[in-house]
């Protein structure tokens, strides 16, 4: 169980453009927490993520979002996952997560 | 079991109470539900939903790494049972408030996700006595 993370801050746009790749559940999941977190301690701005290579996430990979979500709108700033596959657009979809990180 | 069809092969899996081993219960329950002949969108509904009840029992059951809990799959002629299964501490299943639906919240989505992607689930588990996650897929005309 496996994930890659990429990071890049734009600072011409004030933009973090994240790329995921892999799996995300409970055994990795803290790690990808904390590379979020680093990366939006570092630099307080919205944060475009590609997770159009991520085979598979369930609800501990979508905490994560959730609770980065609801520190980032705090600030100010949003988080948005770019091109799902279909089987994550199904998960965002039913737990109504697409209508606010889509 | 939650009843109806006609049931045949099972196969179990006991697994020690940690976190690296729910990829090798996703890979069981996908294997299972391949030879069934289940097609590829419900297979991951089940790959999604067997996680959620076993990451359910590691954050929840006060299990410690070395113990081991249960996952058993009941392939039967027109569905696929799975039940996850542990001797931890239990929760309140019936005084536990449900997700609000539009409501964005970390807590309780699990449980909320395994009743969304399967067509039948229970999760039975009083305080004290360990927990049971219960659920199927039926397997539609044409998929087989």
């Amino acid at each position: 169980m496996t994930y890659a993370i990429k990071k890049d801050y734009d600072s011409q746009r004030d933009k973090w453009l994240v790329v995921l790749t892999g799996e995300i559940d409970i055994s990795n999941a803290a790690g990808l927490k904390q590379e979020l977190s680093d990366a939006y301690g570092e630099h307080a701005a919205d944060m475009d993520v590609d997770i159009s290579g991520i085979s598979y996430i369930d609800s501990t990979g979508l905490g994560i979002i959730i609770s980065l979500y609801g520190k980032m709108r705090e600030s100010g700033n949003k988080i948005k996952l770019l091109n799902p596959r279909d089987n994550v657009k199904k998960l965002l979809k039913i737990t109504q997560l697409d209508k606010v990180l889509c | 079991m939650l009843g109806g069809a006609e049931m045949n092969d099972h196969i179990k899996l006991v697994i020690p109470c940690k976190p690296e081993y729910v990829s090798t219960v996703r890979l069981m329950v996908s294997s299972v539900a391949s030879r069934a002949g289940f097609n590829i969108e419900a297979i991951e509904d089940m790959k999604v939903a067997v996680s959620e009840a076993c990451t359910n029992i590691i954050n929840h059951s006060k299990l410690c790494g070395e113990d081991e809990y249960r996952v058993m799959c009941t392939r039967g002629t027109d569905r696929m049972e799975i039940l996850v299964e542990d001797d931890g501490v239990g929760f309140d299943a019936v005084g536990r408030p449900e997700v609000e639906q539009g409501k964005i919240s970390e807590s309780g989505l699990g449980i909320f996700i395994i009743k969304a992607l399967m067509d039948e689930a229970e999760v039975l588990s009083e305080e004290g006595c360990g927990t049971r996650f219960l659920m199927a897929k039926y397997l539609t005309v044409g998929e087989e």
